[in-house]
């Protein structure tokens, strides 16, 4: 299969949409079916239309996978390597007795990877609109509301206080999870669009948010979140303890610190794990993440814990750190053991101490990387108890006109697939303010589609492995190569047969059924049902179904497209051919008007 | 719980123990036990004496089909749990059967751990947990001259006694892994070490394995930090971990095992674990532990049982098959016997 030598836009493909039946809705209900039939796309912070491109994938169409990332991600090449993954949390693969999720991370690098790198992606010249934004922050917020603005006409400047641009992508990841290439290259893509960045300017510092107010249309700060949380316990301020985030930007700086042989690592998220894998890079013969939960409560994912064990990571769990031991200088730190209690609201369940359980471990060098905040600027507005300025997470207002925030500077520390999701959001907010127009919006397009070619064979399919350097070989002799190697076509083709393609609406036509009940026999799963009540809510979108077993109270067989795996099995089987298939997905549509 | 209907998952001493402990004390009960393997409940530590051929394969397990019968205890074998609702409190079959339960034993035993370093490897290792895996070493032993046992564990030792007996020349690397959940200080080394060598076994104090390639049918090429030598099996023995890979959505609170409290209670109401699965504080050695040991499964599924009955049954901290190693206390009656 060829592709054009240029594609453009996040939009679907032109040469689709002339030829083909296909309707945008805006109605409540539609955007409540795709809400809830597309579990990958609607846990996907920027609603990256999950099950399109990996399709595309499977079609060998990388650069319109790639495209399709893009359009609402901006950086697939990255995200790629280093997403949260939150889609692949709901992916239908992945409920009980259905297997294992699809590899949906792995694909998008794939995408990535495997397209052909003399394709650019053109963007659209637009004319100024005569308006001037300062974003404070090259990070993934920052970048992607730059990216936005600039797109649709505005004049955008970017002030990044450090040395390059991306910030935690550039200075929070290790190289071995994200080479600076791929970055580099991305990050440059966002800003062609006529994005002027400003390196080494420190807002607060060089210049002042109140002056920025006076020179620019709108100011938003997107600043990131670069204040460690401490442990806040006796000892913290020994030398050899080290705050994780500083850490890995001093890595990453050029300036490793010394850690020693056994280094203890605290926290439980990315950072950790990336503090303790750089620790075996840097030398270190032992090196220990301590947890207040256990394994089974981190925030990482499952391969994450995998190749850190294989690289000689330590993980225990259910320990609370009380103090660190040494005089001055670390030698040590005291835990007491801890047990699981009630859930919190926020989801996590809350650690209780156990008693009379203290015990020590030795440690050369502690490694705090328990969260971070961000880090008070000074400005006009209401701020909050340490300082940070405040702003609505509808409007991204701040108190006064004029300014905004986003990102993890106005939320806390979040992932980066969700900074950028606020980055846009916040971008599409600071555009209608000032123009009193609408330049995107989403919409749920429809389209008649007869994709039948999946085979109930590929829903036995393995995960494929993400093929990794070897750990006892030279992984560990640099802190910059790469550890995961991508698919291969071959194993990109694979797991992309995984997927259900849960964009697919199967559908009965009731008025030509006639019960045969074939379809039901041939299911794989409770998907097809007798029902004699459908139930929708305020938004007509359903909710659920009252089934019956009683013959004589059936009034429609249903396709629950909630439990439906889009085998394609009741399609073949059907003697009448009521069943119908339609993509139903959920697309983000650029609004010529916006620019009248 | 008369009249009830009561689930163990497992089919290893402590969910026979559970069962048996449920019939005798609640004659009603509706029991059913789901086993993973499609074996009878056996003895794993009779698997090296089945492989030497000092035993029979019928030697191996213990209950009868008609003791079953006999109990009214239904037996499903080869059959896999792959999720638990508490809610409405299901659980889930691979063939996707469900079954209802009021109380539940999770007795789910353990599975052969392999560190994550040497998982790459793993297709051309054996390892020795049920008398499936003691077929593969009856059959490739008939092939091969020599065995390389890394790691060390509960049956490790017995394994080399064994193989020695069938006259095969048995090389046993030590190194930091070895002994497993026990750290092989300096002392308990030299121990083994001793005692190893007194057998015949050629220790190898090597430090990791690096790659390991199959050159033949019967030979494997294995490089470890310091040498490359020539082998017919690799074994590898670093013990067991709980096998509760499937509950890590269930709700129940997982580290290694399944965490209970001295009663073997979970979070949620007439659920409890029992065995290698079950994972308690030990306030002796300030740290979580999960026993391990045919013995003490057997106490634990005991316990879990009485409980379930509406007892107040803790398990013993310190139970007498067990003994303190480096400040970790573990059963070691395997290489007390050896």
């Amino acid at each position: 299969m060829s592709e054009q030598s240029h594609y453009s836009s996040n939009r679907p493909d032109k040469t689709d949409e002339s030829s083909k039946n296909i309707v945008y809705s805006t109605d409540p209900g539609d955007y409540y079916y795709a809400g809830v039939n597309v579990p990958c796309q609607n846990a996907c912070p920027a609603f990256t239309n999950v099950p399109a491109y990996i399709r595309c994938v499977y079609e060998q169409r990388y650069a319109r996978s790639y495209e399709l990332n893009k359009g609402v991600n901006l950086f697939p090449g990255v995200l790629g390597r280093i997403c949260s993954r939150p889609c692949e949390k709901k992916c239908r693969h992945g409920e009980p007795e259905l297997g294992q999720p699809v590899g949906i991370c792995h694909i998008k690098r794939s995408a990535a990877d495997l397209r052909d790198p003399r394709l650019s992606y053109k963007e659209e010249v637009v004319p100024t609109l005569g308006k001037r934004i300062c974003i404070v922050g090259a990070g993934p917020a920052g970048l992607a509301a730059a990216h936005d603005l600039s797109a649709v006409g505005f004049d955008v400047t970017v002030l990044e206080a450090l040395e390059e641009p991306g910030g935690m992508l550039r200075y929070g990841i290790p190289e071995f999870r994200l080479p600076r290439a791929v970055l580099k290259s991305e990050i440059a893509a966002a800003l062609r669009v006529g994005v002027t960045l400003k390196t080494g300017v420190r807002v607060g510092t060089d210049v002042s948010i109140d002056q920025l107010l006076g020179e620019y249309d709108a100011v938003l700060i997107a600043a990131g979140c670069y204040v460690s949380k401490p442990l806040e316990i006796p000892g913290e301020q020994f030398v050899g303890v080290h705050s994780g985030l500083q850490f890995v930007i001093d890595v990453a700086s050029g300036r490793a610190p010394s850690l020693g042989k056994e280094v203890l690592v605290m926290g439980a998220g990315f950072t950790a794990f990336d503090c303790a894998r750089l620790a075996l890079r840097l030398g270190a013969d032992t090196s220990t993440l301590c947890l207040r939960g256990t394994e089974r409560d981190l925030r990482v994912t499952e391969e994450e814990i995998v190749e850190a064990k294989r690289e000689g990571v330590k993980i225990q769990g259910l320990m609370l750190s009380t103090r660190i031991t040494g005089s001055g200088k670390v030698e040590g730190v005291e835990f007491v053991r801890t047990r699981p209690g009630e859930l919190l609201p926020n989801g996590r369940r809350g650690m209780t101490p156990i008693e009379g359980s203290e015990f020590v471990l030795p440690a050369d060098s502690v490694i705090v990387a328990i969260g971070q905040g961000s880090e008070p600027l000074a400005s006009p507005g209401d701020k909050d108890e340490r300082g940070v300025l405040k702003a609505d997470s509808i409007t991204f207002s701040a108190s006064v006109p004029k300014l905004y925030a986003t990102g993890d500077f106005m939320t806390g520390p979040t992932t980066v697939i969700e900074s950028i999701a606020r980055g846009r959001q916040a971008a599409e907010r600071i555009a209608e303010d000032l123009t009193g127009m609408k330049f995107r919006q989403w919409a749920v397009r429809i389209e008649e589609a007869n994709i039948t070619d999946r085979e109930r064979s590929w829903d036995f399919i393995a995960p494929r492995r993400m093929p990794t350097l070897n750990p006892m070989g030279y992984r560990l002799k640099s802190t910059e190569l790469e550890v995961e190697l991508g698919f291969n076509r071959d194993d990109a083709l694979e797991e992309s047969k995984r997927c259900y393609l849960c964009y697919l609406h199967y559908e009965i036509d009731i008025t030509r059924c006639i019960y045969c009940r074939y379809c039901i026999d041939v299911a794989p799963r409770d998907c097809i049902k007798l029902v004699k009540e459908v139930i929708t809510n305020e938004m007509g979108g359903i909710t659920g179904f009252v089934e019956t077993t009683k013959w004589r109270e059936v009034n429609a067989v249903v396709i629950d497209n909630s439990r439906c795996i889009r085998c394609g099995e009741c399609l073949r089987v059907c003697p009448v051919d009521c069943i119908s298939v339609s993509k139903v997905e959920l697309v983000e549509r650029v609004l010529l008007a916006g620019r009248n | 719980m008369a009249q009830e209907h009561c689930v163990i998952i497992g089919n290893g001493p402590a969910a026979n123990q559970a069962a048996l402990t449920l019939r005798e004390n609640s004659p009603d009960m509706l029991i059913t036990l789901v086993g993973q393997e499609p074996f009878p409940h056996y003895r794993p530590h009779l698997l090296p004496d089945y492989i030497s051929g000092k035993l029979s394969e019928n030697d191996l397990y213990v209950s009868p089909t008609e003791f079953y019968k006999r109990s009214g205890i239904k037996v499903r074998l080869g059959q896999q749990v792959v999720n638990i609702d508490f809610c409405s409190r299901e659980l889930a079959l691979s063939h996707k059967e469900i079954i209802s339960f009021d109380g539940l034993i999770i007795a789910c035993g353990g599975r052969q751990r392999i560190p994550e370093r040497m998982q790459v490897f793993e297709d051309l290792m054996l390892t020795l947990k049920t008398p499936a895996d003691a077929a593969v070493w009856i059959d490739r032993l008939t092939q091969v001259d020599s065995v390389l046992i890394v790691g060390g564990d509960l049956t490790s030792l017995s394994l080399t006694k064994a193989l020695l007996s069938l006259k095969k020349r048995v090389f046993f690397m030590l190194n930091e892994d070895s002994f497993w959940p026990v750290p092989l200080g300096t002392e308990v080394a030299q121990q083994v070490r001793l005692r190893l060598m007194e057998k015949g076994v050629e220790v190898l104090e090597s430090g990791r394995i690096r790659r390991v390639a199959r050159i033949s049918d019967v030979r494997l090429e294995v490089e470890t930090d310091w040498e490359t030598f020539k082998v017919g099996i690799l074994g590898v023995f670093y013990g067991m971990v709980p096998d509760v890979k499937f509950l890590a959505r269930s709700g129940l609170d997982i580290d290694r095992g399944i965490l209970v409290d001295e009663h073997l209670r979970t979070r949620f109401d007439l659920v409890y674990a029992a065995g290698d699965c079950a994972q308690v504080y030990h306030p002796g050695i300030k740290d979580y532990w999960v026993s391990i040991g045919y013995e003490n499964a057997i106490s634990l599924g005991k316990v879990a049982a009485l409980n379930l009955l509406g007892g107040m049954y803790a398990v013993e901290t310190a139970p007498s098959s067990i003994f303190t190693v480096d400040g970790i206390v573990v059963n070691t009656s395997w290489w007390l016997e050896f």
